[in-house]
């Protein structure tokens, strides 16, 4: 399957795609509602975008408790939002912090890949998010490691 | 011949190993469901008590779809006896059913605190459905509904009762609230929460009877009586196991379970509730009674049940609810007295974590915000996954003891992901739920 493979160094922290998801899952530009997130490194210097691995437990998935998270035709685990009650248990059992929930329609939401055509992908000036047939892989680590260490130092 | 496999119990344990025995098995086996109730989640009953869903909503199989997954159901029957020398089970109606392997997964129960008139109509519990039903029946808009218990079932109908226009009074025994999901210091800051929310709660108030009041009740205390309409004993719960007595299944605190889940008799496993499996991070075994074990369990069991070899590696305690828009959640060793524990508050909006250590490991967690600043931030995944994974995080920990509102860093620095994306329980990508092969 397609994944959406992320380039951490090509990130320039403009938020484009934090848009194009919240305008493509919910109709309106509010990141907030985006499940794709922009997270700063070394006091602003450098960003990365961050998002759902697809992950082959997809504990989410598992964990609801009435079958609303499915696989969709690309493989992408995916909410059903009228079977969807509002428990939260897939926000709890996600291990890596990407499923969300939204206060105002009780509903749980995650990353679906846009059913094969990710918003976020095509948004991005920079290609720092490509969307590609390969293995799901942990994009951010390296990156993230050497551009924490100044903080890391200071927080010592 | 093919194999005879037996579910006793068709809750959430149950129907997950069912599912999987059919997902896993090469050749089609024979599968037995016995329960005492239609296959159903008892954790979305607070959905169907607020009225956002229907009933319908909290069934997980139809009598349809058993019959798809091609499996003989007794519903609405209980296995009153197993004989594990002679590999069959008696039901109440007297059938005996002979099998090869069972799986134990009878649940648990509401039980009521020993007070007089604990017993009264209109003095509910609220684990099952048919108790969920007792209750929608009784609340109207204005009633007054006392909650006798402070615990996490307690607090899961919580925002239903409330969100029906009820008014409501918690009394608790003990001296704070939800005593086995948040420390002293979360649990003041939810009592907080709830006292600016208009609803009364009572530490330390032991009822001391429960009297009919002119189609009311009244609940007696040492000083200080209260009426109301409706009563909810969320007292505690205890595992469906007495009719195991005199079997060969050795009984702990819940049924003893390997690492595969198998009990004492090797062809008798046992999950959920009623099972002391090994807790993931103590790795010790323990009775966790929630929803994630019983699912894990279920899955186990049915790979185990189907030829494979699944070693199981533990359960990690998760919990989330969700108080007038105050979230309220935590990981693991949350309570463990060994451990190091740094937290961190906000001055200026009830926000609270709790962190415990072991070494450089993330053992444990506390998590508590309005609900507007959990779900933008939504670090709480991360959290887990930090425990579940049990990176190391070296410097990390120092910065996250200073910074524990500051997770996202630490989680994607430590190469938490890397760790994970390896972890499946079953050894291999998950099905969707859908995608339970059809018997037939
Ligand atoms: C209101 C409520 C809210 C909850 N909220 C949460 C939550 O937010 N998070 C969480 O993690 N957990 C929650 N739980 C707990 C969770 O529902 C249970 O831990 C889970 O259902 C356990 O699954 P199980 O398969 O072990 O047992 P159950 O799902 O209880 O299933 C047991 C089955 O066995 C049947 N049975 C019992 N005795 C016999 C017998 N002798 N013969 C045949 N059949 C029998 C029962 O009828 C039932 O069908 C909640 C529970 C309730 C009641
Ligand atoms: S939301 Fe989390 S658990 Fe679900 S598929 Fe994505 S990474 Fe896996
Ligand atoms: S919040 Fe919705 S999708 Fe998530 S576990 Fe609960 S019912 Fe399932």
């Amino acid at each position: 399957m397609s994944v959406l493979r992320l380039h951490p160094q090509k990130c320039t922290g403009c938020l484009r795609c934090e848009l194009a998801c919240s305008y493509m899952q919910t109709g309106e530009f509010q990141p907030a509602k985006s499940v794709i997130r922009v997270s700063p490194f070394e006091g602003h210097t450098s960003y990365a975008p961050y998002t759902c691995t697809q992950c082959a437990e997809g504990w989410c998935m598992t964990a609801c408790p009435v079958g609303a998270i499915t696989i969709n035709a690309v493989g992408a685990k995916d909410v059903l939002d009228d079977k969807c009650v509002g428990c939260k248990l897939c926000t709890i059992a996600c291990p890596y912090g990407t499923m969300f929930y939204d206060p105002g329609t009780r509903k749980a939401f995650k990353c679906n890949l846009c059913g094969g055509a990710p918003a976020c992908a095509e948004a991005c000036p920079t290609a720092a998010i490509t969307y590609e047939d390969v293995a799901t892989a942990d994009w951010l680590g390296d990156f993230a490691v050497e551009r924490t260490a100044r903080v890391l130092a200071e927080a010592r | 011949m093919a194999a005879r496999h037996l579910i006793i119990g068709g809750g959430t344990a149950g129907m997950n190993a069912i599912r999987t025995i059919r997902e896993e098995e090469s050749e089609k086996s024979s599968i037995t469901l016995v329960s005492a109730e239609r296959p159903y989640s008892r954790m979305v009953l607070p959905y169907y008590l607020d009225r956002s869903i229907a009933e319908s909503h909290v069934f997980t199989a139809t009598a349809r779809v058993l019959a798809d997954w091609g499996v003989t159901a007794h519903l609405g029957k209980r296995v009153t006896a197993l004989d594990t020398a002679a590999n069959t089970c008696t039901l109440d109606d007297g059938t005996a059913i002979p099998y090869d392997d069972c799986l134990i997964a009878t649940g648990s129960s509401a039980v009521r605190a020993p007070v007089p008139g604990a017993d009264l109509p209109g003095v509910h519990s609220f684990w099952t459905l048919d108790e969920a039903r007792g209750v929608i029946a009784q609340i109207q808009p204005g009633s007054h509904v006392v909650m006798v218990g402070a615990g996490f079932i307690a607090f899961t109908i919580l925002n239903s009762i409330l969100s029906l226009g009820a008014k409501l009074t918690i009394v608790e025994i003990a001296p704070r609230i939800l005593p086995r999901m948040i420390d002293d210091t979360g649990a003041a800051l939810v009592q907080t929460w709830l006292k600016d929310h208009g609803v009364t709660v009572r530490t330390g108030a032991k009822v001391a009877r429960i009297e009919d009041a002119k189609g009311k009740k009244r609940l007696k205390f040492a000083s200080g009586d209260l009426t109301c309409d409706v009563v909810i004993m969320a007292t505690g719960i205890k595992t469906n196991l007495e009719w195991l007595k005199g079997s060969a299944v050795k009984v702990n605190q819940g049924i003893v379970v390997d690492d595969y889940l198998r009990s004492s008799v090797p062809n008798v496993y046992a999950g959920g509730d009623v099972a002391e499996g090994r807790d993931l991070i103590s790795q010790k075994p323990a009775v966790h009674a929630i929803e994630p074990t019983a699912q894990e369990h279920g899955r186990v069991v049915g790979a185990n049940m189907a030829g494979k070899n699944v070693r199981y590696r533990g359960s990690l305690i998760i919990n989330i609810v969700e108080v007038c828009h105050l979230d309220v959640a935590s990981f693991g060793a949350w309570d463990d007295a060994g451990a190091e524990a740094a937290s961190g508050v906000k001055a200026d909006r009830p926000a609270y974590r709790k962190l415990l250590w072991r070494g450089d490991r993330l053992t444990g967690a506390i998590i508590l915000g309005r609900s507007g600043d959990i779900w933008t931030v939504n670090d709480v995944g991360m959290l887990k996954g930090l425990v579940q994974s049990g990176v190391s995080l070296g410097r990390w920990k120092e910065y996250l003891k200073k910074n524990p509102f500051d997770v996202k860093p630490a989680f994607i620095a430590s190469k938490t992901t890397s760790t994970l994306l390896p972890e499946t329980v079953l050894g291999r990508p998950s099905k969707a739920p859908g995608e339970t092969p059809v018997a037939v």
